[in-house]
């Protein structure tokens, strides 16, 4: 059943890519398993088809959007919607500075990736549909099952990050068409906050029981899937305000 | 889409007609004041434009249990201790709430009158300004100084990120949720928050004593 229900998935995707708007794949509806949820929550969660930037958005892209959006720019945003990290690697307002505009856009806020996202039309995507995303594997749906992939991204959450970001869009493609989902920065989802973990999260060991209401029900599905315990670990500790040197965003659309 | 029908309204308006008299019945505290407006909807201030770090830069509408949209540069001027919840918890938020109003019985009168409590819900379906009043009546919370509120999911969102407020429902409808307190001066700048259920809450009322010296009404 479960094959089956890969091979059409896939089957849809291979159709469904050459559709898709100039940038963005179609990431075909699916099943989304969370990695931490309550004991009597569903094991698997429906995710409708929805369509993906295929790399993160660039330092170029969003220098084109400060410089329509001038209140978006570094000197002009209010601290509430952004850190003083803020673009912090760009010269100045309008100015990359050694930067590259090829280079994927990174200390940005949340709420600037929201707003970048909403003057192209589009929105940031669920967290659900990034990790669906990003379970793809580069020849196989099911990225667990496919070894180049599973090397891939150890390698990645297992490195330090580089001194220089490479470019977006460098990395291997998966399935869908979609590249640099692992490898290249984080990135920001919509409902960032919606994970119920601490920082340090081994099972259910790691999750703040006087923080969390309702928190001693969550336990984790897949307690191997380590680089998702880092995600997940890495967005709870996230404010919409932050900015991280190594964190970006890409853009989603409805189909 | 989030102006309510005539209709609700009125059923809302006799409901919290309602609801506030079961409230004064159930919290005989504070006299004189009780028939007062909740603090979101008392007139706003004169203050300009709002500071770098202000909350209220949120331009994003609200509707209160008495039904008034607002935004929440409508509560400028006081201090707020705020909290996110949601009225059909099962878990913890009930003693949640009840640490919100010891903390309130904590504080002295002069401070009392220069500081409100908000309450911003975070499900968005069931919480409707009604499910809002009939909790201020069961809870007793007093009308001049608590606000209750709810929006829309994307702003539910928005707010729960500035504040720390992580939160996921699960398949009951019931949400997993942090327990966070936070106080804002009269600004409406984050200046603490107090971190989970069954705390020691010394360091929070020092703070909000220290806040409403501040408060500009």
């Amino acid at each position: 059943m479960r094959i089956a229900l890969r091979l059409i998935a896939s089957i849809l995707a291979l159709g469904a890519v050459r559709g898709a708007e100039t940038g963005m794949a179609v990431i075909p509806a699916t099943i989304y398993r969370p990695l931490f949820r309550g004991e009597k929550d569903a094991k698997e969660m429906p995710v409708a088809a929805f369509q993906l930037d295929v790399r993160p958005v660039t330092n170029g892209e969003f220098l084109a959007f400060v410089r329509g959006h001038p209140h978006w720019q570094r000197s002009r945003v209010p601290r509430l919607f952004a850190d003083n990290g803020y673009l912090a690697h760009w010269a100045g307002d309008a100015d990359l500075g050694n930067a590259r505009a090829e280079q994927p856009v990174t200390n940005v806020s949340w709420f600037a990736a929201k707003a970048f996202a909403a003057a192209q039309g589009k929105r940031l995507p669920t967290t659900a549909e990034w990790e669906v995303a990003a379970a793809a594997g580069f020849t196989l749906g099911d990225g667990k099952k496919d070894a180049a992939f599973q090397q891939a991204i150890a390698h990645w959450y297992a490195s330090p990050s580089p001194l220089v970001v490479p470019d977006a869009g460098g990395g291997h493609e998966n399935i869908f068409g979609v590249r640099d989902l692992h490898g290249l920065v984080w990135e920001w989802t919509s409902d960032f906050n919606s994970a119920m973990v601490t920082g340090d999260a081994r099972g259910d060991t790691g999750l703040e029981r006087q923080l969390f209401c309702g928190a001693g029900s969550l336990g984790a599905s897949d307690r191997e899937n380590y680089p998702a315990f880092m995600r997940f670990g890495f967005r709870s500790s996230l404010r919409a305000g932050y900015t991280v040197h190594n964190l970006g965003f890409r853009c989603a659309t409805n189909p | 889409m989030r102006l309510p029908t005539a209709l609700p309204l009125l059923a809302l308006a006799a409901f919290a007609a309602f609801a506030t008299q079961a409230a004064l019945a159930a919290d005989p505290a504070p006299g004189p004041t009780a028939a007062e407006d909740p603090p979101c909807c008392r007139d706003p201030l004169e203050l300009g434009k709002p500071t770098d770090k202000s909350l209220y830069l949120l331009d994003s509408t609200w509707t209160s249990d008495v039904g008034r949209e607002i935004k929440l540069g409508a509560l400028r001027g006081r201090p707020q201790v705020v909290a996110m919840f949601f009225t059909h918890c099962e878990y913890a938020c009930p003693i949640f709430v009840s640490e919100l109003k010891s903390i309130e019985d904590k504080l002295p009168p002069d401070v009392l009158g220069k500081v409100d409590f908000l309450l911003v819900s975070m499900d968005v379906k069931r919480d409707t300004p009604a499910a809002l009043a009939a909790f201020r009546a069961t809870r007793g919370l007093a009308r001049e100084r608590w606000t209750l509120l709810r929006g829309e999911a994307d702003d539910v969102r928005e707010l729960a990120a500035l504040l720390g407020v992580n939160f996921m429902e699960d398949a009951r409808g019931q949400f997993a949720h942090s327990n966070l307190i936070t106080l804002l001066n009269s600004e409406g700048e984050i200046v603490f928050q107090h971190v989970g259920l069954n705390q020691d809450p010394t360091l929070l009322i020092a703070a909000i004593e220290k806040t409403a010296r501040d408060a500009k009404r």
